[in-house]
């Protein structure tokens, strides 16, 4: 009996034998299966209690009611709620990731931070909400002491005017003696100085999508996320719905074969910057064929027909300058379309019963061009859609109540007075409350910054500002940056100090009327889970830091915390009239906006009213808003003007110190006389340097990446097609015509050049780009936040390089000469 | 030619025994070594005395008519009609609120009041009965709608002073009680396995074989 081969080999097959007749082959392969369902990287929701937190969306300005299903203490899901008037149960799909948002730790700051690495490599270290406040404080009091509060400057994000974070902020850098307050432009922007200047109020404009029966659309990204994707994207299917049965039409001017535009019955493509001279030749075709709203522009607009001023002067009318400028050949010629087409258009427009031409370019969150959006409010009025079901709506702004006055030291007072770094409000730009772009420009280009603090809210400029890399190099040259953000992002990369905010999902904030909503609606929002990591509500730090600083600007700040604030302001909607804190569903909130009837309120007092808005986070008034008792117009001439008188008013008090023409050119208007005050097309004005760079950059955007300061929910990226981001390149998408002269194929790697920058990205050939045109997607390019974001494709603001839009100076970013080259 | 023949009559011979040996050693391996291996055993964070707090003479607030009343007071039904399974520290702090006051003078109860009361912490059980997750179960059919006793399924914890002893298998993580505590998985009781086919044959036995298709509990 040797242990031999033979016999080994028959030990391990009486083994073999033996091991079937006992439970262990077949126990294991039994565990092995079991196993495998549970390795710790596979996601296994937790057990517990299921419970819903209502909410309000913050992360755009479409306002759109969140419920957020819960497990414990763990928020599982965000869906859409029905019982909202704004968003029939529809989320978008940034607003669905947005736990990713609130849960990612590398992506947020936990705690207060100071820098300790050098600038822009984001390497901090962690120190105390005590130690934070106080040096910001103490740098702030420096600053007061030396009698210099203006060289403190605040950039602000929040998207919604009005909304009270922003009036904090306002209010705070005003009890310092800063008048540097700077706001990220937004097309709110620009509606509002076109509502200014046009009807004399200031208020949100709305459309009235839903009841249109006809929309012409200058770009508005419907199926982009324009204005808030949970209440467009419902409108949208209204109207195929109503298009299936040749009741409604959408018509979408854009360069490119966005998915709107695909998806619209018609799609009108011209030369991006030209919108304005379509809108006009739209109006010419109205006026000389008498399809235009006779009735209301004869009795309630004022500039059409040629008048004579009271100093005996003679001017002449909207009415003479379209005839003259925008017939439909000298508008096609300079939108590249052909006349016919424009007529049919006007045609079109004109038959409809309830038509509306919308302006907004986009998902919205970018500035628009000024005198484009009057030409096509123009385009508006002329056919009376004013105010009218399913047209465009004026509105008074939310009866918020105003905070209470407060008295601001001899310090304070002498620094708001100073003029601001970036001109805005000055007489090159005198409609413009904020210009960034000019704030960036002059710090960049200073021997000694202007400004010593920035504080930076609810923003990203580094990333977002289509500037060319302009702010990033104004931020090079600022001695001291303070973010608030929650998230770790490239501006935050660049700051020496973080206060973190809460997300939107740990904190009570509110929501300013969404955006386009045809009635009066003010959200608020509630916590959904406790605050996950010791950051701070930025409302609730702002008051910290003016009791630190104390004397009057601790008195301008007399409560306790951020919520408070808020219920003083409510208390303005209280007394404005009754309103609703329920919708029940069962109603479509765009129906019976008209009636007359009186609204009842459906609760009993304020603290009703206060206690139903925190837990259901909402108020507003179904009716459509302002004009109904008083007159629509605020203007000089109550009236709708054709011809601003006020911006009259404004160049003539702004040409006392200087030449009208003087004036004119430095706000980069090229027209002169009656024209400047009438909505009219302006040739975009080309950067010098510019015949080397014969291609046009456009910039687009779309529903699934977040080109704002809210990062995209990296999971999103799933949903991005092969020719949008490969591995970590991102697509120009080019028209095959373009890129056969470039001798470029599909998938080919180039540089894309500016006067600014360069970016290399691939190329992806397309049939629905416009020859001669790059577009680049807005969100790619990341290089902060998580492994997820960041190194993935190219950021297209990089490379832009901003002129300035003729008398608003916004930036105008859909038309940078850039030249491409194989990489 | 002779030194083979003789050698392979040798192994021949010896042969069988190792064949045998092995047949015998893959049995000791099967049977015995394999089920001492595959499961560990591992302490619950403390003792719970199940058959003190279902005494009424000796606990009072677990209220309750029945026996399976009882159990429902700490594991019951929320109103969603979702099971609580193990309860969290809220159910338990609705007597053992205050860290300070101990209700007995057991070391289990002070080791609960120190580490887990005081510092609100959830106290970690070993479930006995957790199935994996590709498994869904829902107990209120079978409690409210089959009227079926908990013992039925779980055995009667009701009376026990101790918690048993927690054995996982170290492969899956489950506990020893869902293939039962024989490696034969040979069952006498209801209670003594719940694997699937546990499952399957109750459903055929009471009536209800359609309850055996794949999606009802594989969602």
């Amino acid at each position: 009996m040797e242990l031999n081969r033979r016999n080994f080999i028959k030990l391990l097959v009486g083994g073999a034998v033996g091991i079937q007749v006992t439970p262990l082959p077949w126990k294991l392969t039994d565990d092995v299966a079991i196993w495998t369902d549970n390795w710790p990287w596979v996601p296994v929701p937790p057990r517990g209690a299921f419970t819903s937190v209502k909410s309000v969306c913050t992360l755009c300005p479409g306002g759109c009611g969140i419920s957020v299903r819960k497990v414990d203490n763990r928020a599982v899901k965000i869906e859409g709620r029905t019982d909202y008037p704004v968003n029939p149960g529809g989320v978008c799909p940034i607003g669905m990731g947005g736990l990713e948002l609130l849960y990612d730790k590398d992506m947020r700051f936990t705690r207060p931070m100071k820098r300790v690495g050098p600038r822009g490599a984001g390497v901090f270290q962690d120190i105390s909400w005590e130690e934070a406040i106080g040096t910001l404080c103490s740098r702030i009091s420096s600053l007061r002491s030396e009698g210099r509060p203006e060289a403190l400057a605040a950039v602000d994000g929040h998207y919604l005017r009005g909304s009270t974070m922003s009036v904090l902020i306002e209010r705070l850098m005003k009890a310092i003696g800063s008048p540097n307050y700077l706001r990220v432009p937004n097309s709110e922007d620009t509606y509002r100085i076109a509502g200014a200047l046009m009807t004399g109020r200031e208020g949100p404009i709305a459309c009235d999508l839903e009841n249109s029966d006809f929309v012409l659309s200058f770009g508005c990204g419907f199926l982009e996320g324009w204005q808030g994707a949970g209440r467009v994207i419902n409108a949208w299917s209204i109207l195929r719905e109503k298009a299936l049965n040749n009741k409604a039409k959408v018509v979408q001017i854009e360069s490119r074969a966005s998915n709107t535009a695909s998806k619209a019955d018609k799609w009108v493509a011209v030369k991006p910057g030209t919108e304005a001279a379509l809108a006009l030749g739209i109006g010419h075709v109205l006026i000389k064929e008498g399809l235009y709203n006779k009735e209301f522009v004869n009795n309630q607009c004022f500039g059409f027909e040629d008048w004579t001023s009271p100093d005996g002067k003679e001017h002449i009318g909207f009415k003479t300058l379209v005839l003259k400028k925008y017939g439909p050949d000298q508008a096609g010629k300079l939108t590249s379309l052909e006349p016919a087409r424009i007529v049919s258009l006007a045609i079109d427009f004109a038959k409809a019963k309830a038509p509306v031409a919308l302006f907004g370019k986009s998902k919205g969150l970018l500035n628009g061009s000024l005198y484009e959006f009057m030409s096509v409010m123009a385009l508006n009025a002329l056919s009376g859609r004013l105010n009218q079901p399913g047209g465009i709506l004026i509105c008074d702004p939310l009866p918020l109540a105003v905070l209470p006055e407060f008295q601001q030291d001899a310090v304070a007072s002498t620094g708001s007075r100073k003029p601001r770094i970036d001109g805005a409000g000055s007489s090159s730009y005198p409609c413009t409350r904020s210009l960034i772009n000019n704030f960036a420009d002059t710090v960049a280009k200073s021997d000694n910054s202007p400004v010593d603090t920035l504080m930076v809210f609810s923003s990203n400029p580094v990333f977002t500002l289509p500037d060319g890399g302009r702010f990033k190099r104004a931020l090079e040259k600022t001695p001291f940056i303070v973010s608030f953000s929650p998230f770790r992002d490239e501006t935050a990369f660049m700051a020496d100090l973080i206060l973190p905010d809460h997300t939107y999902l740990e904190k009570v904030d509110d929501v300013v009327w969404p955006a386009a909503l045809q009635f009066p609606l003010y959200g608020l929002t509630r916590p959904v889970v406790e605050p996950l990591h010791h950051t701070r509500h930025s409302g609730d730090v702002i008051l910290q830091i003016a009791k630190k600083l104390g004397g009057s600007v601790g008195s301008a700040f007399p409560w306790k915390a951020y919520e408070d604030v808020l219920k003083i302001r409510a208390m303005g909607l209280f007394k404005s009239g009754p309103g609703l804190v329920q919708y029940e569903g069962k109603t479509t909130f765009w129906e019976g906006l008209g009636e007359n009837g009186a609204l009842k309120a459906d609760y009993k007092d304020f603290d009703g009213m206060w206690k139903a808005l925190k837990s259901n986070g909402l108020w507003y008034r179904p009716r459509y808003a302002a004009g109904a008792e008083q007159s629509l117009f605020k203007s000089p001439s109550g009236k709708f003007e054709f011809y601003s008188t006020l911006l009259e008013t404004v160049v003539s008090e702004s040409a006392k110190t200087g030449s009208r023409d003087e004036i004119l050119d430095a706000m980069g208007v090229h027209a002169r006389g009656d024209e400047v005050f009438m909505p009219h097309y302006e040739k975009a004005a080309v950067p010098e340097g510019s015949g080397n760079y014969p291609l046009r950059l456009v910039p687009y955007a779309q529903i699934n990446l977040s080109s704002s300061w809210v990062p995209t929910p990296p999971f999103l990226n799933k949903t991005l097609f092969d020719n949008e981001l490969l591995k970590d390149e991102s697509f120009a998408e080019m028209n095959p015509k373009t890129a056969a002269e470039y001798h470029l194929e599909e998938g080919q790697r180039v540089w894309i050049e500016s006067l600014s920058g360069k970016v290399k990205v691939r190329v992806t050939l397309f049939d629905g780009a416009m020859p001669g045109y790059v577009f680049l997607p807005r969100g790619f390019g990341h290089y902060a936040y998580d492994e997820f974001l960041r190194g993935k494709g190219s950021n297209p603001n990089t490379v832009i390089h901003p002129s300035k839009d003729p008398l608003s100076g916004l930036p105008v970013w859909w038309n940078t000469p850039v030249r491409i080259t194989k990489a | 030619m002779e030194n083979r023949a003789k050698s392979s009559e040798k192994s021949k011979k010896g042969g069988w025994i190792f064949l045998l040996a092995g047949f015998v050693g893959a049995l000791i391996i099967g049977w015995v070594v394999f089920p001492m291996v595959l499961y560990s055993k591992q302490p619950q964070p403390f003792n719970f005395n199940h058959a003190i707090h279902l005494n009424p003479e000796k606990v009072e607030g677990i209220e309750g008519d029945t026996e399976a009343e009882r159990c429902e007071f700490c594991h019951g039904f929320r109103d969603d009609g979702t099971f609580i399974g193990i309860p969290k520290l809220s159910t338990c702090t609705q007597c053992h609120d205050d860290p300070e006051s101990p209700l007995s003078d057991l070391p289990a109860e002070a080791t609960f009041l120190k580490k887990y009361v005081a510092t609100e912490t959830q106290v970690p059980w070993l479930s006995y009965f957790k199935q994996p997750d590709c498994v869904y179960f829902s107990h209120i059919a079978h409690v409210k709608i089959g009227n079926i006793a908990c013992k039925t399924c779980h055995g009667d914890y009701g009376h026990l002073a101790r918690l048993p002893l927690y054995e996982a298998n170290r492969l899956t993580g489950y506990s020893i009680n869902i293939w039962g505590k024989r490696i034969s998985g040979y069952k006498k009781h209801t209670w003594d396995r719940m694997k699937m086919d546990d499952c399957a044959d109750c459903h055929k036995k009471m009536g209800h074989p359609e309850d055996n298709a794949c999606f009802v509990c594989h969602k």
